[in-house]
């Protein structure tokens, strides 16, 4: 198989994709995860590091595996195994990857914007692994193409996003992919985590639980951070169950097809009843096997686009 | 010596509002009346415009060693460029001038190395942490101009108004750079439409509003005189604006950057635009040039903020906040302020030279026989453009890399000697 042309050796964001480009890497995916292993040798003799900053289980393992996959070599680095411990500079900590023969780089970091700014200062590819609050790039895409295997094609579908809105990197960048491919996107849940400045964007904004999940065709539910964030947001966990959580009875207002997603790490009894997660409904583990698919394609469009 | 007669220019005085073609005589560092001229050396300065020094009450340099980056004789060197005489500043210095040692310290130094005038603020509390009130009566007779913790604000309701009343005792000017922390304590944006999807915010306007209302309560309770520094939200113009009319001793100061820029120049996440308070949206700057020109605001300041380079271009949220502006201060007040209906020379030079110096009750403003003469040519003609690493701070990080200018100081006198 040829993998195709990519205009840019970056994955940085959604917003700035195209619903063509997106189509391209979710096309590709396909092709991927259905193609016999031994044919999957495109990344043979090239060096993918993982720079991982925040933990990550999902993620990590799935890039890892979509590179071992690809047969390319990884190498996976936490911060506290880094020299970023002792002082040195993420610039530095890249400078140093990319002097080392690096052929591509997955970032996950705390800060916004750190994929751009490492994508202005060294030649080798920037995969955004999820910065900060700004994007996920990869998380979107798995979940398009989760969504699009699962009710078809998302043009004209409503589809909700539950829960921490405002902080959440997920929702951001599924609020650009799913919009881009034409769905209706509502994002929900309380005040103080989705602030109706979202509108700014073009997203609708719901507060109340019953009317953002009517005749949802799919609602992903996004994982509640109370460690992150101040009491000031919400009350308590069992507060935001009571009012927010998606239990069987509230399933009942969405469509009677629509399926449950979660980027995960998943809070049973918090966010999602645990019987719901487990449920027909529950996409949840297509989304983790999609990803490394999705990842496979991201992987080969961005390090096979970069001639040193 | 010789008595200097700058010939044929447009003079702006705005301590007489004057704005008119003439002949200005200087002698030694005084500015004379034609007849008492003798001996005169003539500099043809037709199409030049000619003003008052100008006063810039917020400046930073941060490290006084310099290290690297910015020092009095480099911060001095840039200030002469956009046509300062003198500039205040701010006591985020190492060592912090919190006590009268360390003013004599740094007076030594600028005694060294300065060019043009620098007055000294002391902190308000001790080592500007906002604890316990630092010696204000000592650091007034050590030669503080105001007192301040900018860019820092004393988050203690009972420290700030305790200081306030104390310094009054002095008529020591308080500056306050009102901000909030519990409220903005990450705040690395203002949480308007860009940050939202950039990940980024944290600083509302709020945050500074609630500050200013804190200032014009207990100068008006007090009945004594608050300085706010950078404002930055377009309700903060309103609450000013209805304090001065119930006569409270209320003023206010903008900078140059929040006259020209909005919040949609970090969308690259590119940390020359992470100022504090941070840029807000169009109708908070449209606010700030009306509040200029109706009298709300009463002047400009640069918020001159050198950081090194390696420091400013990092992570944006981990990246210090603060721009270069002292050589682009003018120039862009004028860019943005002659657009106004209301605009005058006399005005602009009110804004960036009178009213600073009476705030801080120090000389400047003026082109009065008997004023030090204190004096920039200006040529309004000449074209520019403005790159960091020609200029004469140490630092480079300004939002206006590369910014076409027309119009330049091409020459400033200080005491009337010419720089």
């Amino acid at each position: 198989m040829e993998i195709p042309k990519w205009k840019t050796k970056n994955l940085l964001g959604i917003e700035s994709l195209s619903k063509f480009e997106i189509r391209k890497i979710l096309t590709l995916a396909k092709k991927l995860k259905h193609e016999p292993a031994k044919n999957k040798s495109y990344l043979a003799g090239k060096s993918i590091v993982n720079l991982f900053m925040e933990p990550s289980t999902r993620t990590r393992i799935a890039f890892e595996l979509a590179a071992k996959t690809l047969h390319a070599d990884v190498i996976s680095i936490a911060e506290k195994s880094s020299s970023l411990t002792k002082g040195e500079t993420l610039r530095d900590t890249a400078l140093n990857i990319q002097a080392l023969g690096a052929d591509a780089i997955v970032l996950r970091h705390s800060s916004p914007g750190s994929p751009l700014l490492l994508s202005r200062i060294i030649d080798v590819p920037i995969i955004n692994a999820g910065d900060g609050a700004h994007e996920h790039p990869s998380q979107a895409l798995l979940d398009v193409y989760t969504l699009e295997e699962k009710i078809g094609p998302l043009d004209g579908k409503k589809i909700t996003i539950l829960g921490d809105i405002l902080f959440s990197r997920v929702a951001r960048s599924n609020f650009w992919a799913l919009s881009k491919m034409g769905a209706k996107v509502t994002l929900a849940g309380p005040s103080t985590l989705v602030p109706k400045s979202f509108e700014s964007m073009g997203a609708i904004v719901s507060h109340d639980l019953k009317e953002s999940l009517a005749d949802a065709d799919a609602v992903m539910l996004l994982r509640i951070q109370h460690e992150r964030q101040s009491s000031s947001h919400f009350p308590s966990l069992e507060e935001y169950t009571r009012i927010f959580g998606l239990n069987k009875y509230r399933s009942k207002w969405l469509k009677k097809d629509a399926v449950i997603l979660h980027p995960g790490p998943i809070n049973r009894g918090v966010e999602i009843d645990s019987e719901l997660a487990d449920s027909g409904n529950s996409v949840i583990l297509d989304q983790v096997t999609n990803g490394v698919a999705v990842r496979m394609a991201i992987l080969c469009l961005c390090t096979l686009s970069y001639n040193k | 010596m010789k008595t200097i007669c700058l010939k044929g220019g447009r003079i702006i005085d705005p301590s007489t509002e004057k704005d008119e073609k003439g002949d200005l005589y200087f002698y030694d560092d005084k500015i004379i009346s034609p007849k008492d001229a003798k001996n005169i050396e003539v500099i043809d300065v037709t199409g030049k415009i000619i003003f008052p020094g100008l006063v810039d009450l917020r400046c930073h340099i941060n490290d006084l060693s310099g290290g690297n980056c910015e020092n009095i004789f480099s911060v001095t060197r840039a200030a002469a460029a956009g046509g300062y005489s003198t500039i205040v500043l701010m006591p985020n210095l190492n060592p912090i001038p919190d006590n009268p040692a360390t003013i004599q310290f740094i007076k030594d130094q600028i005694k060294r190395d300065a060019c043009i005038n620098v007055k000294l603020t002391g902190c308000l509390t001790k080592g500007s942490n906002g604890k316990a009130l630092a010696p204000l009566g000592s650091l007034k007779n050590a030669g503080v101009v105001a007192i301040t913790d900018s860019p820092l604000s004393p988050q203690d309701n009972q420290i700030f108004c305790k200081a306030v009343e104390y310094a009054s005792m002095f008529d020591l000017p308080v500056i306050d750079l009102p901000r909030d922390l519990s409220l903005s304590e990450n705040g690395n944006a203002h949480d308007g439409p860009s940050a939202l999807k950039m990940g980024l915010g944290g600083y509302p306007r709020i945050a500074e509003e609630l500050f200013v209302q804190r200032a014009i309560s207990i100068a008006r309770s007090l009945n004594t005189r608050v300085h706010l520094s950078s404002i930055s939200s377009f309700a903060s113009v309103d609450l000013i604006k209805e304090a001065k009319n119930r006569n409270v001793m209320i003023t206010a100061d903008v900078s140059p950057q929040h006259l020209a820029l909005t919040e949609t120049k970090i969308l690259n996440y590119d940390t020359n635009f992470k100022t504090t308070p941070p840029l807000r949206e169009e109708v908070d700057r449209k606010y700030l040039i009306d509040g200029l020109m109706d009298g709300t605001i009463d002047c400009i300041s640069t918020a001159h903020e050198p950081i090194k380079e390696y420091e400013k271009n990092i992570e944006y949220d981990l990246a210090p906040t603060g721009v270069t502006s002292l050589e682009t201060a003018f120039n862009i007040s004028l860019q943005q302020l002659s657009k106004h209906q209301k605009f005058t020379w006399v005005n602009l030079l009110k804004f960036m030279s009178l009213r600073p110096s009476e705030i801080i009750n120090v000389e400047g403003g003026e082109l009065r026989v008997g004023s030090t003469a204190n004096i920039v040519i200006f040529d309004p003609l000449k074209k520019w453009k403005y790159h960091p690493s020609k200029s004469k701070s140490r630092a480079f990080n300004t939002p206006f890399n590369n910014e076409e200018f027309h119009g330049k100081v091409s020459q400033i006198y200080l005491n009337g000697k010419a720089i």
